[in-house]
């Protein structure tokens, strides 16, 4: 599986909704992930593609749609 | 020590130590001196508005120190005060004033929707009043049996419960603080919780009394994980007072340790199930401080069991205790017919002491079927499942009914339903919990048959549900997950069996 399918996955568990359809959405805005989301979606990301965020790297704004947030996981595998 | 009155211990750190802060609002800082001059001012002011002397007030706000300082000019005044957070949708407000019938409102932060039929104290009715220089003192405060606050908790029909909390209950909370946790004298306290949630007192009240300083993480902060980072080791906190969820964010970050933070030297939890996770994962972070598991209900002031988590008690208990009950306070394990059951057998957990509420405010019916008098004694029967050793210890077990924790926010399922099916686009719902591994409740999941509607995708189906239940429902009482289906399983009794969808849930 390649990255973007394993982070759409995860979001897709984590959020019970299909995000795919809406790469560019705002899952904060809209209610899907709030901070306890949050600290699953990095637990998520590290058990599953071996990626340290470092938690206190971690903006919002950076991490806030899920286009953006597998750009910045594919960055972390390079 | 031990008090005797909240408001004069308080009151006489301003004496003692003026200029010793109370407050630090990220780096806006107010002295024992302000405060009292604040509040005693605002009770002044509350005095000439010559209000129903037994009805609380409304006070609308954040975590800023106007909003503390309104908390003690009201009691002061002799009125208990409802808080009621920011973050609430305007429904509650309503709800709120219409259940609990307060004489004033007094608003902190600007309020979102007007307030009719009682005086209101604006914003900037406020300021000038906290600006004046009113120096004289109301004698008329809060004491013994009269309600100091009133919290609202999650009912079951929609209708919330307010929690009437006396002056006499608080002290009792109060002084358990001071004596049974060694807290160091004057400490620098985090005050992380909104007001609207009694795990806030935790921090307020102990800290006031014996003349330290609360510091304080708002929620923009903490919803930012690299402002909460970069702030937390420059807080020097002593005493850290959170849910055990809250920890499980602070922990990620590597540096939450004893190096980082030399100054943190007590950790309390309350509000959910501290798990054995995250207690030994802390005790590795900070081995010499001292980690506190409490328990109890909103309707027995805060907490009334405690015990504290050290090395041994990780070693000894797979799930932890939620400890023994303080002095003043009995608790029992009965069975459905109120018999108290022998030890180590799982029943009811029923508290009585001095901590018990008198009751929720208006609502006699629910007051009865919570709270009774056995012995000359108020008893609060908390709905919770526990066992108690032979050696006073005791244990959670979980629910009897449909009350969650959910990051330590209390939710009753039947009151998310009520919302559920009341919105529109929603012909049947029911909410149900799922679990982890720690027997927490990770996340709230809705099954739901939509109606016929126009929207593309589920995504697009969901944002509408929730936008629109944000308008009626405390945002952490909102489902998480919304599973569409075409039916719901029903019992024999054509009832849709909760259960069965519970057991799918957590498979």
């Amino acid at each position: 599986m390649d990255t973007k399918t394993t982070v759409l996955n995860v979001l897709n568990d984590l959020t019970g909704t299909d995000v795919s359809g809406d790469l560019d959405g705002n899952l904060f805005d809209s209610g899907l992930l709030d901070s306890m989301g949050t600290v699953q979606l990095l637990l998520q990301l590290q058990s599953e593609l071996g990626v340290d965020v470092p938690v206190s790297e971690f903006e919002r704004s950076e991490w806030d749609t899920p286009n953006k947030i597998i750009a910045r996981v594919e960055a972390m595998q390079n | 020590m031990k008090i005797t009155n909240v408001i004069q211990a308080i009151d006489e750190e301003a004496v003692r130590k003026p200029q010793q802060i109370a407050y630090d609002y990220l780096g806006q800082t107010h002295t024992y001196q302000d405060l009292k001059k604040y509040s005693d001012a605002l009770a002044c002011h509350i005095a000439k508005m010559d209000l129903d002397p037994q009805a609380p007030i409304m006070v609308y706000g954040e975590q800023n120190f106007e909003m503390i300082a309104t908390f003690i000019g009201v009691v002061k005044s002799g009125h208990a005060y409802i808080p009621i957070d920011k973050h609430s949708p305007n429904e509650r407000l309503t709800m709120i004033q219409e259940i609990a019938k307060p004489a004033a409102c007094i608003a902190v932060e600007p309020l979102p929707i007007t307030i009719s039929q009682i005086p209101v104290v604006t914003t900037q009715d406020l300021t000038q009043v906290f600006e004046s220089s009113i120096q004289a003192e109301w004698h008329q405060k809060v004491k013994n049996e009269q309600d100091f606050y009133i919290i609202f908790t999650s009912g079951t029909t929609g209708k919330p419960k307010g929690v009437q909390i006396s002056h006499q209950n608080l002290t009792s909370f109060v002084n358990w603080m001071l004596t049974d946790f060694g807290l160091p004298t004057s400490p620098v306290c985090l005050a992380q919780a909104p007001y609207s949630f009694d795990l806030s007192v935790m921090s307020l009240y102990p800290t006031l009394v014996s003349g330290g300083t609360l510091r304080v993480l708002p929620k923009q902060v903490t919803d930012d994980f690299k402002q909460l980072f970069a702030y937390l080791p420059k807080m020097a906190l002593n005493e850290w007072v959170s849910t055990p969820s809250f920890m499980d964010i602070c922990l990620l970050q590597p540096t939450f340790d004893a190096k980082h933070l030399p100054d943190l030297s007590h950790f309390l939890f309350c509000g959910e199930e501290l798990t054995h996770q995250t207690a030994s994962l802390l005790k590795q972070r900070f081995p010499k401080a001292h980690i506190y598991n409490t328990y109890g209900p909103t309707e027995t002031t805060v907490a009334v069991s405690a015990l504290e988590i050290t090395s041994e008690v990780l070693q000894k208990y797979d799930r932890l205790p939620i400890g023994k009950s303080k002095a003043d306070t009995t608790i029992d394990i009965v069975d459905s017919q109120g018999n108290i059951l022998p030890t180590d057998q799982e029943g009811e957990i029923v508290i009585s002491g001095p901590g018990v509420s008198k009751g929720y405010l208006n609502n006699p019916q629910k007051t009865a079927h919570a709270f009774q008098q056995i012995k000359g004694k108020l008893s609060y029967h908390s709905g919770d499942l526990g066992k108690k050793d032979v050696n006073g210890m005791l244990f959670y077990r979980g629910r009897l009914d449909f009350q969650i924790k959910l990051h330590g926010y209390r939710i009753e399922l039947e009151e998310v339903n009520h919302y559920l099916n009341m919105q529109t686009l929603i012909k049947q719902a029911v909410a149900v919990p799922k679990y982890d591994r720690d027997h927490k409740v990770a996340q709230l999941v809705a099954y739901v048959i939509a109606k016929e509607n126009v929207f593309k995708t589920d995504m697009e189906l969901v944002l509408a549900i929730k936008k629109d239940l944000q308008k009626m429902m405390m945002p952490y009482m909102i489902p998480n997950r919304f599973v569409f289906k075409d039916n719901l399983p029903l019992t024999a009794n054509g009832k849709i069996d909760i259960k069965s969808i519970m057991s799918e849930v957590n498979s």
